[in-house]
């Protein structure tokens, strides 16, 4: 029993860093049609900028943030106005491959600066609290709380800043919204540049939960496939059940079937993500845009 | 290079200049053969033209469903993996000799594209692909704790065979076999068929074709024929482990041979992996530690700004980015808007 | 003799329809719906054999969806659909088509990159359903067919060009040939004149009338033209909201007050079909 509510508190605790971490992977596709395969890179970019400021300025990681934020959001404005605009209109071949491209070489050069070596970013935040015999580490109540507070922001600027409407207009209709006078190209940017600093900030978030290293990026993209495919596209609520869901089922297969540990979650992933697809290929929330439409 | 593309067109010289080429690549190893101590070829040049083969094999297979059928699929290499652990668990565990050890990889990586290839076929556009990348990930990690059988990860050790002129001409003929069998299906109804799916599968299936069987029918074909190769590379290489077998990219590495030398076109792969073949030779001896970055370049530039590959400079130079500048630099423009007009209403 | 190589079948059947006669292609009561719209709601209609069928209906009035549904493209929300005598409700779409029934699209579907030969041939699969054939060279009956619908169509010159690389007319040209290819016994026509030049029209006119009078050809035309449904059709069926409107003779039809509502009734005006 305790080992399980146990198992079920940190799959919980998983699938809100899981929420935070697809939110930019899933609005770029809902927005652009874009299919990120550099998501993971961003999470392991931003995880990186962390580890730097912290193990050279001593900065506390989760302070961090307002450096990664503002730093990624450059980054993401200027990829889009160099590499991903030139993708948007074209078969989805070329921006996957385009996107796995970028993934290769952020991957790459990041082990050619930092080497290979997985390396681990300390907290003060570094305790436990009990409830009962459970135990909940500090650092990832921290991770949860902030991830609800990314949500709901985000949530609030799609609802209810001009800029919000227009990227959902953009998502819905892009010759309308480009007939009402939307600057769909500064949107796209924009957009853009808020999800990569958002992923990236799921990267700060996460490192000081678990040890990073350059190729950590691959699994997360797949898992941030798995839960737009699940939860639709660009939908938050959506985002928050499908990596809840992730997160337990992951959490539980490593607690309860021996011999296995957590190499199994990206299985598990991906079984969830072709029984979703077979059977409701709409996605289970709804969201921007239906997952069927392309 | 319009000329070019005439006289090449004009006069066939693809199969000519083809079956030169096979010609002389079979005649290339014989006098060491023959005569061991005349050696014209050395042992690492014979290596690498097989891992040419291998991968001629494996783009022209992948071809067959991402090229030809337009269902891309980012996890091909699962069937690689099967073919080589099919057959590596037969040898090493089973003790069996190294041909039957291979039908048994070959025939289970297509029984594996049947039983996966019924689900994830029904999915569209990327959802299949991602989903491909999915199983490939999934497989590695079920090979990786299926421990008892598989080796887990640390790995399976083949019985050595050292005799590279036969891998070399094995390899060879089945690059050879693959690629006239793709000329071969490319006019067959069968292949019309695949591109008919490509271009407008709910339209094909209102004419009458049974999509799902012909989708299915040319992937397990084409994980038949990797399988084959995942073998052959097992026993080549007398080791295998999840890491090495399931690499993470090489899948995209034949995807982007394929889109080099031209997407569903029968010598798009052949083209495609040579270039890229010779070019990461160049690569690895100058900037071994960039290599992959540099190839993560290579990939987006040839993906932005050569999406039609170099059969489709050859075929149509104007229907690429590349073939314009070159058409621009020679001064012929973009053909007159009126021409077109023109034969609209002569209808 | 054989304009296009058809296989000559008993000689001129009666063109008229027998009101007896079981119908070639029924619906009971078909309904589709979108969400919450209603897109077809309780539609009954019926095609008797040899009968030139017109479908008209203001635009977004359940015309193409009505197709789609035959075809089985779409699934039916409730109904059935009988296609001589058979329940197909539950038939995949190559299903239908091997059944002999054949369409053409409002937005036109050749395989673009395929040429004007190969479409022809791809669309009568003369291995039936057997995945061996499919590696078989076609049979010189279905090459003539092909060669004979071609030159019928004017698309003789175009025959080894990519059917992407063909005007719009004659891509629906194409289209007309694709359905004939497999001598189907009814071939539904979704907009067949739109983008085709007059006298071509009249052409197509002439070649309906002689496959169903000689061949027994069923047909059921959307049609935009009302010239076109009113020199060809017996009987046209009217559709708007989903629902039937009225269903008679051309000329019943164009005096039945309803249909001249629906057409340029109060909310109406900015409908340009007639």
């Amino acid at each position: 029993m305790d080992q399980l509510s146990q198992a079920a508190i940190n799959g919980v605790m998983l699938g809100g860093f899981y929420a935070v971490m697809v939110l930019g992977f899933s609005i770029i596709w809902g927005v652009m049609g874009v299919i990120n395969l550099a998501h993971g890179e961003f999470v392991m970019v931003g995880a990186y900028i962390t580890w730097l400021l912290s193990k050279q300025l001593g900065w506390e990681p989760f302070a961090t943030v307002i450096v990664v934020f503002p730093v990624m959001f450059a980054v993401g404005y200027a990829l889009q106005h160099g590499l991903i605009n030139r993708v948007i209109d074209r078969p989805y071949l070329i921006s996957l491959l385009v996107t796995y491209g970028l993934s290769i070489i952020i991957a790459n050069a990041t082990k050619i600066i930092f080497t290979a070596t997985p390396r681990t970013v300390d907290t003060a935040f570094s305790g436990f609290w009990r409830v009962g015999d459970v135990t909940v580490p500090i650092t990832k109540t921290i991770v949860l709380i902030a991830a609800l507070i990314i949500m709901s922001g985000l949530h609030l600027f799609l609802q209810y800043t001009r800029l919000g409407k227009s990227i959902r207009a953009a998502a819905q209709n892009r010759e309308a919204a480009r007939i009402v006078g939307i600057e769909i190209k500064y949107v796209y940017a924009i957009t853009f540049a808020i999800c990569i600093a958002l992923t990236a900030v799921a990267g700060t978030l996460v490192a000081p939960t678990q040890p990073i290293y350059p190729f950590m990026g691959p699994p997360l993209t797949l898992k941030a496939f798995a839960i737009t495919a699940m939860a639709g596209l660009g939908s938050i609520p959506g985002a928050l059940m499908g990596g809840i869901v992730l997160g337990l089922v992951e959490v539980l297969i490593a607690t309860f079937v021996p011999g296995v540990g957590t190499n199994l979650g990206i299985v598990s992933s991906f079984v969830i993500l072709v029984v979703v697809l077979v059977t409701r290929p709409q996605g289970l929330f709804g969201g921007l845009k239906p997952a069927g439409a392309h | 290079m319009r000329t070019l593309t005439e006289i090449w067109k004009r006069y066939k010289l693809g199969p000519l200049v083809l079956i030169l080429l096979v010609l002389f690549l079979f005649l290339l190893p014989l006098p060491r053969w023959l005569a061991p101590e005349r050696k014209l070829v050395s042992n690492s040049l014979l290596f690498s033209l097989t891992q040419l083969f291998m991968l001629v094999t494996l783009a022209s297979d992948w071809n067959m469903t991402g090229g030809f059928t337009g269902y891309i699929d980012f996890g091909h290499a699962v069937f690689f993996g099967i073919g080589a652990y099919g057959a590596g668990v037969m040898m090493a565990k089973a003790g069996w000799p190294f041909v039957p050890a291979l039908i048994v990889g070959a025939v289970a990586a297509a029984i594996f594209a049947v039983l996966i290839g019924s689900a994830t076929l029904r999915l569209k556009g990327p959802y299949f692909s991602i989903a491909m990348l999915g199983t490939f990930v999934a497989m590695r990690e079920i090979v990786r704790v299926l421990r008892p059988i598989t080796g887990g990860g640390s790995g399976l050790t083949l019985p050595p065979y050292l005799n590279r002129p036969l891998f070399y001409y094995v390899t060879l003929i089945l690059a050879v076999l693959v690629v006239a069998f793709v000329w071969w299906l490319r006019r067959t109804q069968f292949g019309a068929t695949l591109v008919a799916i490509r271009e407008d599968e709910v339209g094909a299936e209102m004419r009458g074709i049974n999509t799902t069987l012909h989708k299915i029918t040319i992937f397990w074909i084409a994980a038949f024929f990797t399988g084959i190769v995942g073998a052959l590379w097992a026993y080549q290489n007398t080791f295998i482990d999840p890491d090495v077998v399931f690499f993470e990219s090489r899948t995209i590495e034949l995807v982007m041979m394929t889109m080099l030398g031209g997407l569903g076109t029968v010598a798009g792969p052949v083209i495609g992996v040579t270039v890229i073949y010779w070019l990461r030779d160049i690569l690895w001896s100058n900037f071994l530690q960039f290599h992959l970055l540099v190839e993560g370049v290579l990939l987006i530039v040839i993906v932005l700004f050569f999406p039609e590959g170099i059969m489709g400079l050859l075929n149509d130079p104007s229907a690429t980015s590349l073939g314009r500048l070159w058409g621009r630099y020679l001064g012929e423009g973009p053909k007159d808007a009126y021409q077109s007009t023109e034969t609209e209403t002569s209808v | 003799m054989n304009p296009f190589a058809l296989p000559t079948r008993e000689a001129a059947a009666p063109s008229a329809p027998h009101p007896e006669a079981a119908p070639l292609l029924e619906g009971r009561n078909v309904t589709k719906f979108f969400g919450g719209l209603a897109a077809l709601n309780s539609v009954d209609f019926a095609v008797y054999p040899n009968e030139i069928m017109g479908l008209i209906g203001p635009n977004g009035s359940g015309k193409t969806t009505l197709f789609d549904c035959l075809t089985r493209v779409q699934h039916v929300s409730a109904g059935e659909i009988y296609f001589k005598g058979v329940d197909i409700t539950d038939y995949k779409p190559y299903q239908v088509a091997h059944l002999g029934l054949a369409r053409t699209f409002q937005v036109i579907r050749v395989y673009k990159k395929l040429t004007v030969w190969e479409n022809m041939l791809l669309s009568r699969q003369w291995g039936g359903l057997s995945m061996r054939k499919k590696f078989h060279t076609p049979p010189a009956e279905t090459e003539d067919r092909a060669r004979g619908l071609v030159s019928f169509l004017l698309l003789d010159r175009v025959m080894d060009e990519q059917a992407g690389n063909l005007s719009g007319g004659q891509q629906r040209l194409l289209e007309i040939g694709m359905a004939l290819m497999p001598d189907p016994d009814l071939i539904l026509l979704d907009e067949a004149t739109s983008g085709v030049n007059p006298t071509l029209i009249e052409e197509i006119k002439d070649r309906i009338r002689t496959l169903n009078s000689q061949y027994g050809k069923a047909f059921l035309l959307v049609e935009h033209n009302i010239h076109f449904i009113s020199d060809l059709c017996s009987r046209v069926f009217v559709l708007n909201y989903g629902q039937k409107l009225a269903e008679g003779s051309p000329d019943e039809i164009m005096e039945n007050e309803d249909v001249i509502e629906a057409y340029f009734g109060a909310d109406g005006g900015d409908d340009d079909d007639w």
